[in-house]
């Protein structure tokens, strides 16, 4: 089952996603979204990124899906609706889910799978381990090259976050 | 709006153009796309009205979506080819969803139905800006990514924008969707010529956004954005009547101004290239466009539109002076005879 862990949390990502994407209301769409970022958190682990893992832990979670559910629960309405409340987000609820099962039996029965991308098999998803590649680890490499060769892109996402809370609190303000 | 803000503003939404057209990562790319949307949307909500913010949610709705088909095309890249760079787009795929995504960004039929509904929401300066330089960035990647296009669909997409572009625009009175619809059909034109010579869609590119300009600087002048408003011109500034009949007309691709040199280059491209339904077609449809033009100028500098006694003296606070707009105006009526220096654009 552990070569499989991945295929099984994408599994799990994906109807999350539905989960959210068929439109409770935001509350329960948060809870969701709380579960999909700690399958995702799984699925980069598997792969060795444990430091990226942590970041969506302690900053997606911890910080931006915090913050917006405090203000989801201060706008709130008296009876929120939940996935069985309404017809609707049922319906698409069940067709996300239904799509999902069946798109995994194919994946499951068939050998290769050509819905856009030719996958062969289940075994794509399995995780080998590739031996080492030396003594650093890739992911960590990864982080600190951001701020050597990428220091472009620190400058470019650090302005884009400061204009982002410039454009806010403008478009925000009113008159 | 704070002027520093303003200008912050401002100065980011070049700033993203700047990184879009000068990365060659892709996902630097991406990340100018973004940091242009996020800036331009307090641009298109300066005034604070239902009606604004009505329209800077449909551009960030679309403009969104958008970003996010080009990201997935970006990984599908990634995924065939093992690299990011954007010399070429190594999966059909990938090509196709990246086309659409930058069709729905550029507002190519099918994916044009934000672009009269947005422009008319906002005021003419946003407008203006919506309109030209928002071209600019995705025109870029089109060019840089130009050898590897699907020709089926985007053909398609350009001559449905050239029709919709002149269908659309017939039954308008609001000069902010004739501008729009306009962009529409020109956007077609750039399109259709891309996989045969890039130079070319750079040219039509250049000529339309100066005729454009042209177009919406006469308009912010006289403050007019109903075709009835702009036939009192001849009352308040009887010289931008005659200008805004040349630049009508040169925006309609008559010769001798400057906007036929595009049209004809790029019907010359088509017919080197063996296809001559295609040119006759574009042609044709063309002449929508010029009948909307037509009708403008006919209502603003032709004839004197009837009105009632007292709105033909229309107040006007004080003359807005418009530095750039007789240089514009030459520019965009004048430049057929450089047609040869096109090779500069290589």
């Amino acid at each position: 089952m552990m070569t499989y862990i991945v295929f099984i949390l994408s599994v799990i990502f994906v109807v999350s996603f539905v989960g959210f994407s068929s439109k409770p209301s935001p509350i329960y769409g948060g809870l969701v979204l709380i579960v999909s970022g700690g399958v995702g958190c799984g699925i980069i682990m598997s792969f060795g990124g444990s430091f990226l893992g942590l970041m969506v832990f302690l900053i997606y979670l911890g910080g931006m899906l915090v913050v917006f559910g405090y203000t989801t629960a201060m706008a709130t309405e008296q009876y929120p609706e939940v996935w069985v409340s309404n017809t609707t987000v049922m319906g698409v609820f069940l067709l996300g889910l239904l799509m999902e099962v069946m798109l995994v039996l194919y994946v499951l029965k068939s050998e290769e799978v050509g819905v856009v991308f030719k996958f062969s098999g289940v075994g794509d998803w399995a995780i080998y381990d590739t031996g080492d590649s030396g003594v650093f680890s890739e992911e960590i490499m990864g982080v600190a090259a951001l701020y050597s060769y990428g220091a472009w892109v620190v400058i470019v996402t650090g302005w884009s976050l400061l204009v982002g809370v410039l454009v806010i609190l403008e478009v925000t303000r009113g008159d | 709006m704070n002027p520093l803000i303003f200008t912050t503003i401002l100065m980011t939404v070049l700033l993203g153009t700047m990184i879009v057209m000068m990365s060659s990562h892709w996902l630097m790319i991406w990340i100018g796309f973004e940091m242009n949307l996020l800036a331009i949307i307090p641009i298109l909500m300066k005034k604070y009205n239902p009606r604004t913010m009505e329209a800077s949610t449909k551009y960030f709705l679309t403009q969104a979506t958008a970003s996010m088909l080009l990201m997935m095309a970006i990984i599908i890249n990634l995924m065939h080819s093992g690299q990011w760079t954007i010399t070429k787009v190594f999966n059909p795929t990938a090509s196709i969803i990246m086309t659409s995504a930058l069709a729905m960004k550029l507002g190519l039929t099918p994916f044009h139905f934000w672009v009269p509904e947005v422009t008319q929401g906002i005021s003419l300066t946003s407008g203006l800006i919506l309109l030209t330089w928002q071209k600019l960035a995705p025109m870029s990647i089109l060019y840089q990514i130009s050898p590897s296009i699907n020709l089926n669909i985007l053909l398609t997409m350009a001559v449905l924008s050239i029709l919709v572009g002149g269908w659309g625009g017939l039954n308008q009175t609001q000069l902010r969707k004739i501008m729009a619809y306009s962009s529409i059909a020109h956007m077609g034109w750039m399109t259709a010529v891309l996989v045969y010579s890039p130079t070319l869609t750079m040219l039509n590119m250049l000529i339309y956004i100066m005729m454009t300009l042209t177009m919406f600087m006469l308009f912010i002048q006289s403050s007019s954005t109903t075709t009835l408003s702009l036939s009192h011109t001849w009352n308040k500034t009887p010289l931008t009547t005659t200008l805004i009949l040349i630049t009508l007309l040169s925006m309609g691709g008559l010769p001798p101004l400057s906007g036929f040199m595009p049209k004809w280059m790029i019907i010359q491209e088509l017919t080197k290239n063996s296809s001559i339904i295609l040119p006759t077609l574009m042609a044709i449809m063309a002449l929508l466009n010029l009948y909307f033009y037509m009708r403008l100028t006919y209502s603003t500098s032709l004839t004197m539109f009837p009105s009632t006694n007292n709105m033909k003296m229309k107040w006007q606070f004080e003359t807005k002076q418009i530095t750039l707009l007789p240089p514009l105006i030459v520019m965009s009526s004048l430049l057929l005879p450089l047609t040869p220096m096109l090779s500069i654009l290589d």
